[in-house]
């Protein structure tokens, strides 16, 4: 039998193992983050701070301290407004991209003839996420659809949400095109994560007596909610950093205007970050709380 | 039985025809942009423009090719440098994403509160807000005008990190254990069991990465000065916007547009097939 010290020696020492292994494998990645990553997003908080002109032979950094966070909602008439109005849309558009994919995906599950086809065509849309082509396609219109002007829907719509709400619901009716585009990846995260349920554990409930929309609600969508979560902030993110969302364009005009410059736009894209990382928390809380609750009760 | 269940539920059929109607109104944007690339000059402007081409030519590529090989750089260094660069950055990015990813969901160590912390910080920030800082580091290692300064900032993707994660943790620590009982080494466990375990969402990553390597435009425009340097998003890109106003023009960018999209596809193509395969058939039950 050891004495105890040698014991919490060695495990000491195997904890210390452990340690090391993880951060070696962290260790390419994480040199790459805060050069490439860390640093620069460091500096901007700096330039922030400070007007930053460009001089012959590099940057003239004069001190300001938070004159470029005023600013921004005094001086500035657009970037206040902009903000608001993309944030009301996007609250509404995350749950109905992420309803919309969790619906199709579920279909796709489905057994039924010409599945595969179907999996491909849902998923080209990813292709469209990124690149010229969407920003082309949206310049000469192809993503509204006609319908809305033809019947008239405004009245209506203005009638059923309410007038301050109107515009927001519109412009999203607007969008339904870039929902349907911009659920590719959702759709394939829920597919991906639809097969790390068992297919045992169906045959089981059906055996039970369970009916498919049973196992749907106690099985498919506790299952899932991890990907949920998933998907929820992946939607966020991407329609956030959407680069021809106005606010985005908004902080790229300033950065090479001459009276405001680089550091303002830092400021500019701070304070949008604070906000976006307000809502982030919010739905990772949410999440985590939902998962927590669930682990308790099985 | 398996007859039965293979049979044509009237719930299929409806399904069927519901897919079939979203999938054509979904793929209106892919057909219309393979068909603008053969419409004639005539097409081109017509308004409102057409989705389909009434008399295809091959006259936007003739024009293309012949504006390329005209030009200081020929068309093929573009290709190549496009080819060196996406290839060696999806190759790193799954290695390096797959190794943070894999630690962060199953091994416990300093800091890691802390790192998952910035990578989701890091998630939010756009990257054009941070181009200027970017731009001095590489400079500062002086690694402007080499392909490491296509490949290096690029490879650190919190994106992917993140999606890995996610999928990672989902694999049961009893089949970690269980191989580690049996004596596979730390490396051993990761390269036969994580790597072909997370496949699916190694796809996913690599659809990403590849679309986002191959349409970037920031390295080549910021970190590149030398021309024999830059990619063929960057040469396709200056082409369209060096020549907008022109009516020529017109007719390469539709031709352009093509040929940077038709990659996208075949990567697209390639992989969707491996994130189908199952993850549950690989020996967790």
């Amino acid at each position: 039998m050891k004495p105890s010290n040698e014991i919490s020696r060695q495990r000491r020492l195997f904890h210390s193992k452990r340690y090391g292994i993880g951060l070696l494998f962290m260790l390419p990645w994480l040199i790459g983050f805060c050069v490439f990553v860390a640093v620069p997003i460091g500096w901007s908080i700096f330039m922030s701070l400070h007007k930053v002109s460009v001089v012959p032979g590099g940057f003239k950094y004069e001190r300001f301290g938070l004159k470029n966070f005023k600013d921004a909602f005094v001086v500035d008439n657009v970037f206040p407004i902009e903000l608001i109005t993309y944030f009301q849309q996007m609250l509404l558009m995350v749950p109905i991209i992420v309803i919309f994919a969790l619906l199709i995906s579920l279909m796709l599950n489905q057994r039924f003839p010409g599945r595969f086809i179907f999996r491909a065509i849902f998923f080209l849309p990813v292709i469209f996420a990124t690149g010229q082509v969407l920003s082309e396609l949206f310049a000469q219109g192809a993503g509204e659809i006609p319908f809305l002007e033809q019947y008239n829907l405004q009245p209506m719509v203005e009638k059923y949400v309410g007038l301050q709400f109107a515009t927001t619901v519109m412009d999203v009716l607007g969008r339904v095109v870039l929902i349907l585009w911009y659920s590719g990846v959702q759709i394939l995260i829920f597919i991906a994560g639809f097969q790390t349920i068992s297919p045992s554990v169906y045959e089981a409930v059906r055996i039970d007596g369970a009916s498919p929309w049973d196992s749907f609600w106690k099985i498919t969508l506790p299952a899932s909610v991890p990907f949920i979560s998933l998907n929820v902030l992946y939607t966020i993110i991407d329609l956030f950093t959407f680069p021809l969302n106005p606010v985005l364009q908004h902080i790229r005009a300033n950065m090479f205007k001459i009276d405001t410059g680089y550091g303002y736009a830092s400021a500019l894209a701070w304070i949008y970050f604070g906000f976006v990382f307000a809502l982030i928390a919010v739905v990772l809380w949410l999440f985590g709380r939902s998962m927590k609750s669930r682990g308790k009760r099985s | 039985m398996i007859r039965k269940l293979r049979r044509v539920t009237p719930f299929q059929v409806v399904l069927v025809t519901a897919f079939t109607a979203l999938a054509a109104f979904m793929s209106i944007p892919i057909i219309f942009i393979l068909n603008h690339a053969f419409k004639p000059q005539s097409e081109l402007f017509l308004f409102p423009p057409r989705i389909f081409v009434q008399d295809p030519s091959f006259r936007n590529f003739e024009i293309l090719l012949l504006h390329a090989s005209n030009a200081a750089v020929p068309f093929t260094r573009y290709l190549f440098n496009s080819i060196v660069v996406v290839g060696l950055t999806l190759v790193g990015v799954i290695v390096v994403s797959t190794m943070a990813a894999y630690v962060i969901a199953k091994y416990r160590f300093h800091f890691k509160g802390l790192i998952m912390g910035m990578i989701t910080l890091s998630l939010m920030f756009a990257p054009e807000t941070v181009s200027i800082p970017r731009y001095l580091i590489i400079s500062g290692l002086h690694i402007n005008d080499t392909y490491f300064g296509h490949i290096l900032p690029a490879l650190a993707s919190p994106v992917a990190v993140f999606m890995l994660i996610g999928f990672i943790s989902q694999i049961p620590n009893e089949l970690l254990e269980a191989a580690k009982i049996d004596g596979a080494s730390q490396l051993g466990i990761f390269t036969k069991m994580v790597l072909p375990l997370s496949i699916p969402a190694i796809a996913t990553i690599s659809i990403l990465t590849f679309q986002g390597a191959w349409g970037d435009v920031e390295p080549s425009t910021l970190f590149m000065q030398s021309e024999t340097m830059r990619t063929l998003a960057f040469y396709v890109n200056s082409l369209i916007s060096g020549l907008q106003n022109s009516v020529a023009g017109q007719n390469m960018a539709a031709a352009a547009g093509l040929l940077m999209f038709i990659p996208n596809l075949i990567i697209f193509l390639l992989f969707q097939k491996r994130v189908m395969e199952t993850m549950v058939h690989s020996g967790i039950k």
